[in-house]
């Protein structure tokens, strides 16, 4: 979309819930037995006095979500504050049971990073990370006829919410710092990042202004996308809406809307709201959090490989396109796969194997939504298929089929390629025989060939292949064929 | 009851004079019997089984286990901010007249596993609001001995138990003073410890940088035997000092070095406004003090004036937003009219109706002192006078030992009396509040009556931690001025 | 100091969801008037570079394991929490419809 006279101006707040077992300031669990959020579970069935906020409980901070913060921050450049304090945000709401939520206002636990963002062109751009704090999801609440049902199972939560700066201009960079995001907190495995489920929450503040100005137009901030295409869409909808108001002379109010997938529209929130004085104030209940620079170092050790690190490394070790580097980092399971893979076949197969994955891998995950962990496809069935090219066994088409049908049925590769009838005929002998029939059949055209028409090599492939019922080694042909031409 | 201590009740049940069961009958008895309205609930069952409990200890062990044991079958009330898994919390609140916690509070189980008998909840000002124990929705509680005079609050219900033979000891809290001046109003013993050496787990909060729990009691060795087993680091409680118990038994034997005991009388707290006996009663104290050896030095707290101020913000604003939860969703009274409300506003304030008067002026108060464009002015400062004030302690503790005053202005006032002007109530906390915002450990132990034999109190003071030092020298104090 | 009028009295009253009668209005604009009229001579205090105090112990941030500790049940097996809760449909807390 193009605005020649405006530009619009993005940040964005992602509200992560940490993969801790237990919740931010009590014992409940966060996770049921088989790993589902336990927001799903039966209702009200890991409440305790504390997350429910009965008179006399009190918070005791997990040690884990402040190590999970840390992890966020250093993972962002950020610096992380020797001493950060929880605050009180006030406010009504059924699913607030302490009717106020425990977060961080003035000093949060991290603050000033930033990570790059590939764009379109091929070139990155840095978008600043303002600041990373801690806080406590609130409950649910389930809407019912003629009244609401609250479930706190899902209250005292932990969260980190990841507030950017205003640094992006378009519904692309913004996906693109979503999905940058995301793979970090994936592969730092502090958050499971799905987005449907609701640990990974992005609240997007969108305003435009006068192209070339340098007075930011009033904001508007559009809540409730539980997608990335959604996300990009809602700010493509809302730049669009804003541009509309101010050229039909309006004003963009400040307030909250809604963005409805199915309209493909936000909408505003304002009659149910009026403006929040939240009143924060230091939590006297929690004492300042100090984090000694012994702690934050150890936590630096233990920080996996980034993606950023990784993709480098793909491109400067690997010689690999930074294109794929990104597809191969965007997830920590594609990111993983590639890695063992890679381990099973040789360092001079890595980009083979990267295009298998961005290929063929990359179509199966999106047609099915799956991710490769729910599939048959393993390690091994990669490592095995580029080994197979490599070796002349099978083509780069037979390849493909093998990982469909791994990923459907999980066989062994070699028994993929003798039911498919994927071995292709490289010996030299069979193909100069299948040669000899077709240069036979074609006189015209062989004729044709020697008195210099260059195209009809490619005629002569083609009948070869055809003959050997597409089993021919198509890297071998054009060589065996021309030499064979020019000896008659 | 002949038996005043928990010593001599220990004695009288190892020498078989009196059984568990028979005291707490005893104490139950007198409880439903009094006028005075101390209490809200008694929990006469649970009681007697608890008792019950305690004489088959003794019977087995012969006598009572007083060093696994220390308070066995010992008959305590608990002030009802407590909460007490299955026990009606009420928090002297028409809000919590319905409410059983699911839990009990860290003191009351550590109480309760040390073996004392607990005999119900303790009448209060509502959420421990309150100088005079006239704000409960139960009722006033009325003074032990001068029935037409308050026990002084929020513990009133608590000293007005004890005095009046209703409960052998009894847990308060003490957020402005309000163990401190109801003990010196009925002439008991009362300590607020340093903030942090006893668990707010279970403590329904009011002002949580300010609440202490701490004992009402006869003596000064009951207030150190219950604290002993109150006090130390609570996991629970995240302002808990990581610190164990204390030795505050030792304290009872350690006698004062009173010729290098320096005890500090500052100037602030004996301007006008002390009536005639109260200031004739506590300079006699000090007087004694002296004839002991012990030096008394003049110091100065120049930020006491603002004492009230800091309180009236900090304490509400705490309040307000403490106070927030009680929305009649999870838990206590809701109205049949309140799901009628129009919307979801109108909801909340027909469940918030129930909060009396006291109540909504601070929470009114407090919500006004940290809303937008008002936080700087009021809660920050306030924040800032604050440290001010610690910095007065601290500074005055480089020279002094303890500090020596009064714990009110006035001995026991009439019902009634002040109830129409709040901020005179107010301002009757004026001695007790710093000691608050300071986090220091104070107590009240009786040091004199006025001309119409209402009891007075003196206030002691240490510095942070030095608790046990306190616990010494009123132990002295006690035991000195009896004879 | 800050103007305590009829007007602010029933926003705040309004912020901390509480009803407040016309009387009540009244005398509680009066008293709070009052009160922060007392309250202003913080004003007179020096307070500058001086931090202020939330807390008064000096102590480092305690933490807890990311160890789970069940919820409780009552004896029929159905979450204590529940017990006190005023109206339960379905063990959820009941309230108005949340437009």
């Amino acid at each position: 979309m193009s605005h020649p006279e405006f530009e619009a101006v993005i940040g964005l707040e992602v509200h992560c819930q940490l993969a801790t077992d237990t919740k931010i300031f009590c014992g409940c669990p966060t996770r049921q037995a088989d790993g589902r959020s336990v927001a799903d579970a039966a209702v009200n069935g890991a409440v305790c006095p504390v997350c429910a906020g009965h008179p006399g409980s009190l918070p005791v901070l997990n040690k884990k979500v402040v190590e999970y913060a840390v992890r966020a921050g250093l993972a962002t450049h950020c610096t992380i504050n020797p001493r950060s304090v929880f605050s009180r945000k006030n406010y009504f709401y059924p699913d607030l049971p302490k009717g106020y939520q425990i977060s961080q206002y003035d000093l949060p636990i991290c603050e000033h990073g930033g990570l790059e963002i590939p764009l379109k062109n091929g070139e990155t751009k840095r978008v600043s990370i303002t600041r990373i704090h801690m806080e406590e999801d609130a409950g649910k609440n389930i809407h019912m006829e003629g009244m609401s049902l609250v479930n706190l199972n899902r209250a005292c939560v932990p969260l980190i919410e990841i507030v950017s700066g205003p640094d992006m201009k378009s519904s692309d960079e913004a996906g693109a710092y979503l999905r940058a995001l995301h793979a970090i907190v994936t592969h730092l495995g502090i958050c499971d990042g799905n987005m449907q489920e609701g640990n990974f929450r992005c609240d997007a503040n969108v305003s435009v202004m006068p192209k070339g100005s340098t007075q930011l137009g009033t904001r508007a901030e559009v809540k409730n996308v539980n997608s990335f295409r959604y996300v990009e869409k809602a700010i493509d909808h809302e730049i669009q809406r804003q541009i509309e108001v101010i050229r039909g002379g309006g004003k963009i109010v400040q307030e909250t809307r809604l963005y409805d997938a199915d309209k493909d529209a936000t909408f505003s929130m304002r009659s149910k709201e009026e403006a929040h004085d939240y009143r924060y104030f230091p939590e006297p209940d929690l004492i300042p959090l100090v984090i000694e620079k012994a702690w934050i170092e150890q936590i630096r050790g233990t920080l996996p490989e980034l993606p950023e690190q990784k993709r480098a490394r793909l491109v400067g070790e690997l010689g690999l396109s930074s294109y794929d580097a990104g597809v191969l980092t965007s997830t920590i399971s594609m990111s993983n796969f590639f890695d063992q893979a890679l381990k099973l076949a040789d360092k001079s197969l890595a980009k083979p194997l990267a295009n298998l994955l961005t290929g063929e891998v990359a179509r199966l995950i999106n047609e099915e939504t799956k991710e490769i962990g729910d599939s048959k496809l393993r390690p091994e069935h990669l490592a095995e298929a580029v080994k197979f090219v490599a070796a002349g066994t099978i083509s780069s088409t037979g390849a493909k089929t093998l990982i469909t049908a791994a990923w459907k049925t999980g066989d062994a590769a070699s028994t993929i390629v003798d039911r498919e009838g994927l071995k292709q005929v490289s010996d030299t002998g069979a193909l100069e025989t299948i040669i000899d029939q077709v240069i036979a059949k074609n006189p015209g055209q062989a004729a044709d060939f020697k008195a210099g028409k260059e195209k009809l090599l490619g005629f002569f492939v083609g009948q070869v292949m055809k003959e050997s019922g597409g089993k021919a080694n198509p890297t071998m042909l054009q060589d065996l064929i021309r030499k064979k031409l020019s000896s008659i | 009851m002949n038996a005043n201590t928990i010593r001599q009740v220990h004695d009288a049940f190892d020498q078989k004079k009196l059984s568990p069961t028979e005291l707490t009958h005893e104490y139950l008895k007198a409880a439903k019997a009094s006028k005075h309205n101390a209490y809200i609930t008694i929990a006469e069952e649970r009681a007697l089984a608890q008792a019950k409990a305690a004489e088959q200890v003794i019977a087995r062990d012969g006598r009572v286990p007083r060093e696994r044991l220390p308070l066995l079958g010992i008959p305590i009330g608990i002030k009802d901010l407590f909460t007490i898994d299955g026990m009606r919390t009420t928090c002297a609140s028409k809000m919590l007249d319905n409410y059983f916690p699911p839990y009990t509070a860290t003191v009351v189980d550590r109480l309760e596993a040390a073996g004392a008998v607990t005999l119900g909840k303790l009448n209060m000002d509502e959420f421990a609001m309150g100088g005079s124990n006239e704000n409960s929705a139960y009722g006033p509680v009325k003074h032990p001995t001068h029935s037409d005079r308050v026990p002084g609050g929020s513990s009133g219900g608590s000293a007005t138990a004890v005095k009046a033979g209703l409960c052998l000891a009894a847990l308060g809290t003490d957020t402005g003073g309000s163990i401190r001046l109801p003990a010196s109003y009925c002439g008991i013993v009362g300590m607020k410890p340093t903030y942090g050496r006893v668990s707010r787990y279970g403590l329904v909060a009011f002002a949580s940088s300010l609440d202490q729990a701490g004992p009402m009691t006869n003596s000064v060795e009951d207030t150190a035997r219950i604290l002993q087993v109150m006090s130390g680091h609570d996991p629970r409680d995240s302002t808990s000092a990581p610190r164990p118990p204390g030795d505050w038994i030792g304290a009872l034997s350690k006698t004062p070095d009173w010729k290098s005991l320096r005890v500090g009388v500052p100037k602030e707290y004996f301007v006008g406004g002390l009536t005639g006996d109260v200031e004739k009663a506590v300079q006699s104290s000090l007087k004694w003090f002296e004839s002991k050896g012990a030096q008394l030095v003049p110091i100065s707290l120049p930020h006491t004036e603002y004492a009230v101020a800091v309180y009236y913000v900090v304490a509400v604003c705490e309040a307000s937003s403490n106070l927030a939860r009680y929305d009649g969703v999870r838990f206590g009274v809701r109205p049949k009219e309140a799901l009628e409300a129009p919307d979801l506003a109108g909801f909340y304030k027909r469940v918030r109706a129930a909060f009396g008067p006291e109540v909504k002026r601070r929470i009114i108060l407090g919500t006004f002192a940290l809303s937008s464009g008002y936080y700087d002015a009021y809660y920050k400062r306030a924040c800032q006078v604050r440290r001010l004030m610690a910095q007065d302690f601290a500074k005055a503790f480089e020279q002094v030992d303890v500090i020596a005053a009064p714990v009110s202005p006035t001995t026991a006032f009439k019902l009634g009396e002040k109830t129409s002007d709040p901020l005179q109530m107010y301002l009757n906390d004026i001695f007790t509040i710093p000691v608050n915002l300071a986090g220091l450990p104070a107590l009240s132990v009786p040091c004199g009556e006025d001309s119409q034999k209402l009891p007075i109190g003196l206030q002691l003071i240490g510095p942070a931690f030095g608790d046990e030092k306190l616990i010494s020298i009123a132990q002295a104090f006690e035991q000195g001025r009896r004879t | 100091m800050a103007q305590v009028d009829e007007a602010l009295t029933r926003k705040v009253a309004d912020l901390a969801r509480l009803e407040l009668t016309d009387v009540e209005v009244r005398t509680f604009t009066h008293q709070l008037g009052e009160i922060l009229k007392y309250v202003d001579q913080l004003k007179r205090a020096n307070v500058d570079g001086i931090e202020p105090l939330t807390h008064p112990l000096d102590l480092a941030t305690p933490m807890r394991e990311d160890r789970i500790e069940a919820p409780p049940r009552d004896a029929a097996g159905k979450p204590k929490i529940l017990t006190s809760a005023p109206d339960v449909l379905y063990d959820g807390y009941k309230v108005p419809p949340i437009l």
